[in-house]
């Protein structure tokens, strides 16, 4: 009984963790996204596709994310013909961290593959 | 075909027939190998060609960007992506564990192949192949092998049964002229032989005659001869002898051939002691007998030293012949049974006597044993 009302907390914690999450990433990044019709999906895919591993794609992204550049972006020029050149957030270090896990975790590849 | 004949052709099958299927075994192992290796790299090129088919499909999904992404699956073809760290992304199945350090290896019956992709198609660093191994043409390959090595060994052993023949011939034609040799030079003996000593016996019966140590010398080189045409012709019929076994008085036959060598043994001044117990009978076919013992005392004789001893025992169990001769060496009284062989060669003969006596002994289960000191002594027993 113990260990299930404490599971069933750790589930509802951490809902609330990943709603708080989402709820962040929606705010700090998506709104500007969705607004500029920046293509979240596909800057997601690139990313996948040059460091494979989400660590490694948090890692880069943290770094750009503090400082962007179209010389740190590993998006193709011609992307910035387009779309606008991303300005520095202002967010800590925390809710940086976050909003990309919750990047990561909304785009999350595994969640689409499905087999025939 | 003769015992020796018999021998040498079976020694050659042997050796042959031996060397020879060793090398079609070492011959099949090595290509049922290397065609069970070519069957696998054939297997594992289809994998090959599976995982960049994989790829490529990796390659357009990683630009769909549907809700869902249908991930390429093709049976029998099981396959699995995995990012840089190894950590695995998704799936038609999940291995076990992967040895990441092989390309190509086989686990559980299953051949796996990994495949490096970059870019990391959604993220996939390794593709990781597997595929039951199809037993199929393997089945084929040991059925192959099995009916080439049995029709090799069955190929290979009437070509040793041919050529063994073939080379065996001259050794039997050599045989054969030997025995053809015996058999009209013992012929020939036979009459002079017997003139002699019939002569030699009317001499002494009819005349005085003033040479009676000429004449004991005449007759007891007359017996030796007429031995030798005994055992060369014993030798020559022992194949086709009909034996006639029977209860034989051994005390009794063992005083009369003692009594024949008298005259050796007078010659060479032998102390003679004999230990015979009476009444020993034997099963042995009388002429077995005969020669067994007549060899066993001309060579006690022959090879006796001048005023040696002979010491004949004969009980229940054994014969023993005991004389204080030239001896046989260490290293030859295994080899002494052989046909021809002779340890000593200070005295005539053609080696044919412990031949004789030793098929004698087989023949009936006896035991031989000979117990020589070289220069000193020799020990002949034959248990029954």
């Amino acid at each position: 009984m113990v260990k299930t009302i404490l599971f069933l907390s750790l589930l509802f914690s951490s809902n609330i963790l990943a709603k708080e999450a989402s709820e962040k990433l929606q705010k700090n990044c998506m709104h500007c996204h969705i607004k500029q019709k920046i293509p979240s999906e596909l800057i997601y895919r690139r990313y996948l596709k040059k460091y494979s591993t989400h660590s490694a794609i948090k890692k880069t992204l943290l770094s750009y994310l503090k400082n962007p550049s179209r010389k740190t972006s590993i998006m193709p020029k011609q992307f910035f013909l387009k779309f606008p050149e991303k300005e520095a957030l202002d967010l800590n270090e925390t809710d940086l961290s976050e909003s990309i896990d919750a990047y990561l975790n909304y785009f999350d590849i595994r969640k689409k593959l499905v087999l025939p | 075909m003769l015992t020796n004949e018999k021998r040498s052709h079976f020694r050659f099958l042997a050796i042959y027939l031996s060397s020879t299927l060793l090398l079609f075994f070492l011959a099949t192992f090595i290509f049922y190998n290397f065609q069970r290796h070519h069957i696998i790299d054939l297997q594992n090129t289809a994998l090959t060609e599976e995982a960049a088919k994989i790829s490529q499909s990796l390659r357009e999904l990683s630009t769909n960007f549907s809700s869902t992404l249908v991930y390429p699956h093709n049976p029998p073809f099981y396959s699995a992506i995995y990012n840089l760290d190894k950590e695995y992304i998704f799936g038609s199945f999940q291995a076990k564990k992967v040895l990441w350090e092989k390309e190509y290896y086989q686990q559980d019956e299953k051949l796996f192949y990994i495949h490096d992709i970059y870019p990391y198609y959604l993220g996939a660093s390794y593709l990781v192949l597997s595929k039951e191994i199809n037993k199929k043409p393997i089945h084929e390959l040991v059925k192959t092998s099995l009916v080439f090595l049995i029709l090799a060994i069955v190929l290979f052993t009437l070509l040793g049964l041919f050529l063994g023949k073939l080379f065996i011939a001259p050794m039997k034609e050599s045989i054969e002229t030997m025995n053809r040799f015996i058999e009209d030079t013992t012929h020939e003996f036979n009459t002079p032989i017997s003139t002699i000593l019939t002569n030699i016996e009317l001499i002494e019966t009819l005349y005085d005659c003033e040479g009676k140590k000429e004449l004991t010398r005449i007759e007891n080189a007359s017996k030796t001869l007429s031995r030798l045409y005994e055992d060369l012709s014993y030798l020559k019929l022992n194949h086709n002898y009909q034996r006639d076994v029977q209860s034989v008085d051994i005390t009794s036959l063992l005083k009369s051939r003692i009594e024949n060598f008298k005259t050796l043994i007078e010659a060479k001044e032998l102390d003679l002691t004999l230990k015979i117990e009476p009444n020993i009978f034997l099963d042995i076919d009388k002429n077995d007998a005969i020669r067994m013992l007549d060899n066993l005392f001309s060579n006690a004789i022959k090879y006796n030293r001048k005023k040696g001893q002979l010491r004949v025992t004969l009980n229940n169990t054994k014969l023993s012949i005991y004389d204080t001769g030239v001896g046989i060496r260490k290293e030859d009284i295994k080899l002494i049974h052989t046909r021809f062989k002779r340890a000593n060669n200070s005295e005539g003969g053609f080696g044919i006597g412990l031949d004789i006596v030793g098929q004698i002994v087989t023949h009936y289960n006896f035991s031989f044993d000979i117990d020589s000191t070289y220069n000193q002594h020799t020990k002949v027993t034959i248990t029954w």
